[in-house]
């Protein structure tokens, strides 16, 4: 994935509101202000920071930060629903600031498709014709469009539903066909508002593992905000933590977890179960470390999960399991190891905030 | 002080004889364009029998509110013509209607630019309040000097008298679109034009249906004070009952125009509440 073509390129971008924001920007950038000073001087809130990220094609990447923290800001920059004040938006290599209306009118509908927290399903029209919005703005005949937007209601499973209105539909329902009508217009990348936010736990895992296998069996990239690490492990390939508008870190889950950046992020990740999210590789000790003989341990793979490691370890009752990667025993995971591991600390060294 | 009362006092008098004889083609053409309007509606509503009338609104009322309250109107409008007023409730009928014609036409577009520019928005409502707190008579007089004794002058006045509730609802619906919305709107890519068509009106419909109910209200006590002037129809009944102090025919037209007026609010109130 880290050699797939980028989509978007944020980089360095700033969003100051209020009455003196050029003012604002103008200090920040010559006298480097912070978000407390700009306030002070300038009565202008600093929404998002400095903010660089870039999502590449086929991946999920989750923007996770509590509500304040500017995520809902930073993603409608990303489409230009807002402006940003300083800094540079690439989609697909096309700098959006510098789109004319029509050119971003037909970025906005050709390339990126969005979801909100809300849904925002028109209640005047039933659920086919919901889905069929984005490519009814766009032009395109009514049969066309109605066959594009039946098959993306298929996709989410609402195919009996499309002569329905959205006042009939449960909330997860709803959402479904925000999602369908994102998908109709085939657009590369899906920017995700806190989609599931509104939902009951139960429905929203099983949205979250529905929309983490669709997005990938489509070969969709998607920016996913959320308030909730744990649904930003179940779906992001990468992960981002925002806070006070600026990304504090950027990583796998299992970067941010095993390395969190600051005291901050590492509270965050202290409830975190590590069951599923360190690998063998992550917690395993160099063989010479081991004093005993290899030969006689299970194999396991360097991929497997704490998890499996566990239940492979209690079944075959050894000691330790000798991690395999091309035929080659590269390292050693002992039950000590794995309990370490299960406290979010790699090898033998414990790592971490305190560290 | 008093000089000055007096001095504005003739000066407003001046301006209306100035207009009297300076502009009278206009108001001329007004007057010709109104009664034209009014007599081709009433023409239509006389040249039907009465029965058809009735079951044209009583089938109205069918669809849009229920079978019971479809029956209930074509026998009060039967009943109307039993009391020997039918000529009278048709002239009423024609008045309103010609009344709100004309005053949706200017104050559904002049609201809709009011929804789009908050600015326009604050110059009208100081207009808009004046119009509605001031006596609904006011404005029979500079229109009788202008436009003479008539269904004209009724229709003048009763117009202005329509407009404000329909002008501030539809200023309303527009300006509330719910703001997801709006980003919706944006995040799919629409025109303009998509956007006031596909997005805000359909969300302001229910408010600029109030606002139309709104107005045929107005219209209908307006029509009926306006019996003073010559307007035609039942308050010119009623108006020539109290002089004659004929209770039993004021009581009749009283009765004529509660059906009309109730006949038309659950009409259009239902319409609003189907969309």
């Amino acid at each position: 994935m880290e050699n797939a073509e980028v989509l978007i390129d944020c980089q360095s971008v700033w969003k100051v509101f209020g009455d003196r924001n050029a003012e604002a920007i103008e200090a920040i950038t010559s006298q480097g202000l912070s978000k407390r000073d700009v306030l002070r001087d300038y009565g202008c809130v600093v929404g998002v920071s400095d903010a660089s990220l870039q999502v590449r094609r086929g991946e999920i990447f989750c923007i996770m930060g509590l509500s304040g923290s500017g995520k809902s800001t930073l993603i409608r920059l990303l489409n230009r629903l807002i402006e940003p004040s300083l800094g540079t938006v690439l989609v697909k290599g096309q700098d959006i600031s510098k789109m004319d209306a029509a050119a971003l009118r037909r970025t906005r509908a050709e390339h990126i498709g969005m979801v909100f927290q809300s849904v925002a399903l028109l209640p005047q029209r039933n659920v086919l014709e919901n889905a069929a919005f984005g490519l009814e703005v766009q032009g395109i005949p009514r049969d066309e469009r109605n066959r594009a937007a039946a098959a993306a209601l298929a996709k989410v499973g609402l195919s009996d539903w499309t002569k329905h209105y959205p006042s009939e539909l449960s909330g997860g329902m709803q959402q479904r066909v925000g999602l369908a009508r994102a998908l109709a217009a085939d657009p590369e990348i899906i920017l995700m508002d806190e989609p599931f936010s509104a939902l009951d736990p139960l429905i929203r895992r099983q949205l979250q593992d529905e929309f983490r296998q669709l997005t990938k069996e489509l070969g969709k990239s998607a920016v996913f905000i959320t308030h909730d690490l744990d649904e930003a492990i179940r779906i992001g390939d990468r992960i981002a933590i925002m806070k006070d508008g600026a990304l504090i870190q950027v990583g796998t889950a299992e970067d941010i977890v095993m390395d969190p950046a600051d005291q901050y992020v590492a509270d965050f990740v202290a409830g975190i179960s590590r069951l599923h999210l360190i690998k063998a590789h992550s917690v395993m000790v160099p063989v010479a470390d081991w004093d005993g003989p290899v030969d006689d341990l299970p194999r396991c793979d360097p991929e497997a999960d704490i998890d499996a490691l566990i239940a492979q370890i209690t079944e075959t009752s050894a000691d330790a399991l000798a991690v395999e990667e091309d035929g080659r025993v590269v390292g050693v995971v002992s039950v000590r190891n794995l309990l370490l591991g299960v406290r979010g600390e790699a090898g033998a060294d414990p790592i971490g905030a305190e560290a | 002080m008093e000089d000055f009362v007096d001095s504005f006092d003739r000066q407003v008098d001046d301006i209306l004889y100035w207009l009297t004889d300076n502009a009278a083609f206009l108001f001329d053409a007004a007057r010709y364009a109104l009664e034209g309007l009014y007599d081709g509606v009433l023409w239509a509503l006389i040249a039907a029998p009465f029965y058809a009338v009735a079951v044209v609104l009583g089938l109205a009322a069918w669809r849009m509110i229920g079978l019971v309250p479809g029956i209930v109107t074509a026998l009060a409008l039967a009943a109307c013509y039993a009391m020997g007023l039918w000529a009278e409730t048709m002239e009423t009928l024609a008045l309103v209607f010609a009344a709100s014609v004309i005053a949706l036409a200017i104050s559904l577009p002049v609201g809709i630019l009011a929804g789009f520019f908050p600015r326009l928005d604050r110059a009208l409502m100081p207009t808009l309040d004046l119009i509605q707190t001031m006596p609904p008579y006011i404005y029979l007089l500079p229109a009788i000097a202008l436009l003479g004794y008539g269904p004209a002058t009724a229709l003048a006045a009763t117009v202005i008298v329509a407009m404000p509730p329909a002008i501030r609802l539809t200023s309303l619906g527009i300006r509330e679109t719910p703001h997801e919305f709006v980003e919706l709107g944006q995040a799919s890519g629409v025109t303009n034009l998509q956007m006031f068509f596909k997005i805000r009106l359909p969300f302001a419909v229910p408010s600029i249906m109030a606002g139309i109910n709104q107005s045929l209200m107005m219209a209908f006590g307006m029509v009926v004070i306006a019996g003073i002037v010559g307007s035609g129809g039942l308050g010119e009944t009623i108006y020539g009952a109290i002089r004659t102090l004929d209770i039993s025919t004021s009581i009749n037209a009283s009765i004529a125009i509660v059906v009309l007026t109730m006949v038309l609010d659950r009409i259009t109130q239902s319409a609003a509440r189907k969309k």
